[in-house]
């Protein structure tokens, strides 16, 4: 168990730049996940704190102790690779015990170890069988295995479930968050499924471009995305972003679009004719009556049921959006709905910053 | 493709391919083989594809204390074959050995390490390959000699491993290439270094490509003649390729004895290859990814 943290880290590729100066301070005990698109950076990060890249700039610290120029095996981290990296010539028991045979750990203990893990995974059964025999699942239990035999002071996982299908990684990923619990062990957890970093963190970063966008509490970066790119990252459906300008009506603030739509910003306090995004997500529209007060028309264009809700696409205005309501639509021509209470976000549209409501400001 | 081998135009067209390239491959040797059995007086005859007569005449010339030649009894050849068998096994043996393990190491550097002019460098020795092996004889045959290296196993051995190692160094980097970084980095994660990686890691699962590079450096080093033929002046370390010609004498040329003898030289490959073949598989990196 550790803290792990980073210091205005950098990674260059000869004269590119490809991570900006990362701040992140990770606690002892931590599961962090850190997510984005491809080429956002994370697997880089992931890679420098394990010490398989170089650090171009910035510090890396494990427990208080700069950990940059320590090589990967005195780093006394753990990895599980996405493609498993099992060594295929040696059996189950043998790729766990690898580690422990490399510190000349005694073979009784070796065995004791590998036996202890081998339970908690289920694998006892398999441990005399060689990768090969395994299935896609098992494979994946070995490399956590191996990880957890010798007792890392941080685990760190590049992107571990991808290569399994759907149903088998909700069950891993459960099991690994229960198994990170157990044992305590801060971890480091890469994904680009953000169904996996919400359920299993404590906290996610998300990294776009080389920078961190938002560090936070899973459901804390849902309610109040820092940015557009956060609001728009995470969730899905996506966040529906209209933007509008804002306009003052006798005491009230609105927003509104070129095509003469109003949303009331209730609780905001900002200038005249300033420029916005106003962001609502898919759920946060409710299902209402044509003449209710605040109903907003939506033209439908297509209905699509998943099962546990309905996602309907249509126009408001001119804008396309999206619409989440968790039973199921009848065929209709247009919908009418509102924007549920605490439901819309408004962010800045030059800086994509958020702008928070009076009382949370 | 599957088409034309699914019809009967097409099947009877591989049947020939394949007989005419086994023909061609294994003709030599037959005839040879059916050389080595037939009594020196059939030889100046008219040749034919099948002995009238079969005779060990030949091979008790090689084997025996004595044998007859023309009438005369005359000493057998067997001390100078068996030193030039020893002195074959020992020469293929030790350049194969050699170069399989500088390949082993080496190619891994050119693959893995990261040091200025890796790719130049790596160019320049599989350049090497071009260069006909006539071109340097002169200046390596002045080399040698002031290195006190003329017929000994050291020289041989060191002009051996010159001629093979890129070949062996390009297969093997090749086998390296191929191998998925993931394994090593785990290895290292796991407290492993570099060294240790690349012996119980990286070299088990390599195995195919090693052998590959064995049989293609023993069976090259087996074959030569023109580096022996200067750098191996005496039976001390002449080999079978260049003892087997010498059978030819002022007056007589032993077509018999030569072929004889080329038999016995083709058993020791065919043995190894045989050998190493079961260790040629494919499949030894299943399971270790997805």
């Amino acid at each position: 168990m550790a803290t792990v943290d980073i210091h205005r880290l950098v990674k260059r590729y000869g004269a590119e730049e490809v991570i900006h100066g990362i701040d992140l301070a990770i606690r002892d005990g931590e599961f962090i996940s850190l997510i984005g698109a491809s080429g956002c950076g994370k697997s880089t990060l992931l890679r420098m704190i394990a010490g398989l890249e170089d650090i171009s700039g910035g510090t890396i610290s494990i427990d208080g102790r700069e950990v940059n120029d320590v090589a990967p095996k005195n780093r006394d981290i753990a990895m599980v690779f996405q493609n498993y990296a099992l060594y295929p010539h040696l059996s189950v028991a043998d790729n766990m015990g690898f580690s422990l045979k490399l510190r000349d750990v005694p073979k009784p203990e070796i065995a004791r170890a590998v036996k202890e893990a081998a339970d908690l995974l289920g694998l006892t059964p398999y441990l005399d069988r060689m990768p090969k025999a395994l299935s896609g699942g098992q494979r994946q239990r070995v490399a956590m295995g191996r990880a957890i035999v010798r007792k890392p002071r941080v685990f760190l996982f590049d992107e571990p479930l991808s290569n399994l299908d759907a149903k088998l990684r909700v069950q891993m990923r459960t099991e690994i968050k229960a198994l990170q619990r157990r044992l305590g062990t801060t971890s480091i957890y890469v994904t680009h499924d953000q169904i996996e970093a919400m359920t299993m963190s404590d906290r996610i970063v998300i990294l776009n471009g080389g920078r961190v966008e938002q560090v936070g509490a899973p459901l804390d970066v849902y309610d109040r995305p820092g940015n557009l790119f956060v609001a728009t990252f995470i969730g899905s459906p996506a966040m529906n972003l209209i933007e509008a300008t804002t306009r003052h009506d006798g005491d009230r603030l609105f927003a509104e679009t070129d095509d003469g739509l109003r949303l009331p910003l209730d609780g905001y306090a900002m200038a005249n004719e300033a420029e916005v995004t106003v962001g609502i997500r898919p759920e946060h529209f409710a299902f209402t009556d044509a003449g209710a007060p605040g109903a907003l028309p939506i033209a439908v264009d297509l209905i699509e049921p998943t099962g546990h809700e309905t996602h309907v696409f249509g126009r408001l205005g001119r804008h396309q959006v999206v619409v989440a309501h968790s039973g199921r639509v009848a065929e209709a021509a247009s919908i009418f709905v509102t924007i549920a209470p605490g439901g819309l976000h408004l962010f800045d549209r030059t800086s994509g910053r958020r702008i928070n409501t009076i009382e949370r400001t | 493709m599957r088409a034309s081998l699914s019809t009967l135009p097409g099947r009877i067209g591989i049947v020939i391919a394949v007989a005419l390239l086994v023909a061609w491959s294994l003709g030599p040797i037959y005839w040879s083989l059916v050389t080595s059995l037939t009594p020196p007086l059939h030889l100046l005859g008219t040749p034919s594809l099948w002995p009238q007569q079969i005779s060990f005449e030949h091979y008790a010339k090689l084997f025996g204390a004595t044998s007859m030649s023309q009438g005369n009894a005359v000493q057998s050849v067997w001390p100078q074959f068996s030193a030039a068998l020893t002195n074959s096994l020992i020469t293929s043996g030790l350049a194969t050995v050699v170069t399989v393990a500088i390949a082993a190491f080496g190619a891994y550097a050119f693959v893995r390490l990261e040091f200025p002019g890796r790719d130049l460098l790596f160019v320049a020795v599989v350049a090497t390959l071009a260069i006909p092996a006539y071109t340097v004889m002169i200046p390596l045959y002045r080399l040698m000699i002031s290195l006190k290296l003329i017929d000994t196993y050291t020289g041989i051995t060191l002009i051996y491993v010159s001629a093979f190692l890129p070949l062996a160094l390009w297969l093997m980097r090749s086998v390296y290439q191929a191998m998925p970084i993931s394994l090593e980095e785990a290895a290292w994660l796991d407290g492993a270094g570099r060294v240790y990686t690349l012996v119980y890691i990286v070299l088990p699962l390599s195995a195919p490509g090693l052998i590959a590079s064995a049989i293609l450096t023993f069976l090259n080093a087996w074959g030569q003649f023109m580096v022996p033929l200067v750098f191996s002046p005496t039976l001390a370390t002449k080999p079978l390729t260049v003892l087997i010609p010498e059978f030819v004498t002022r007056n007589y040329i032993d077509f018999g004895l030569m072929n004889a003898a080329g038999i016995l030289a083709i058993i020791p490959p065919v043995l190894l290859v045989l050998f190493l073949n079961r260790y040629l598989v494919s499949g030894l990196m299943a399971g270790a990814t997805k």
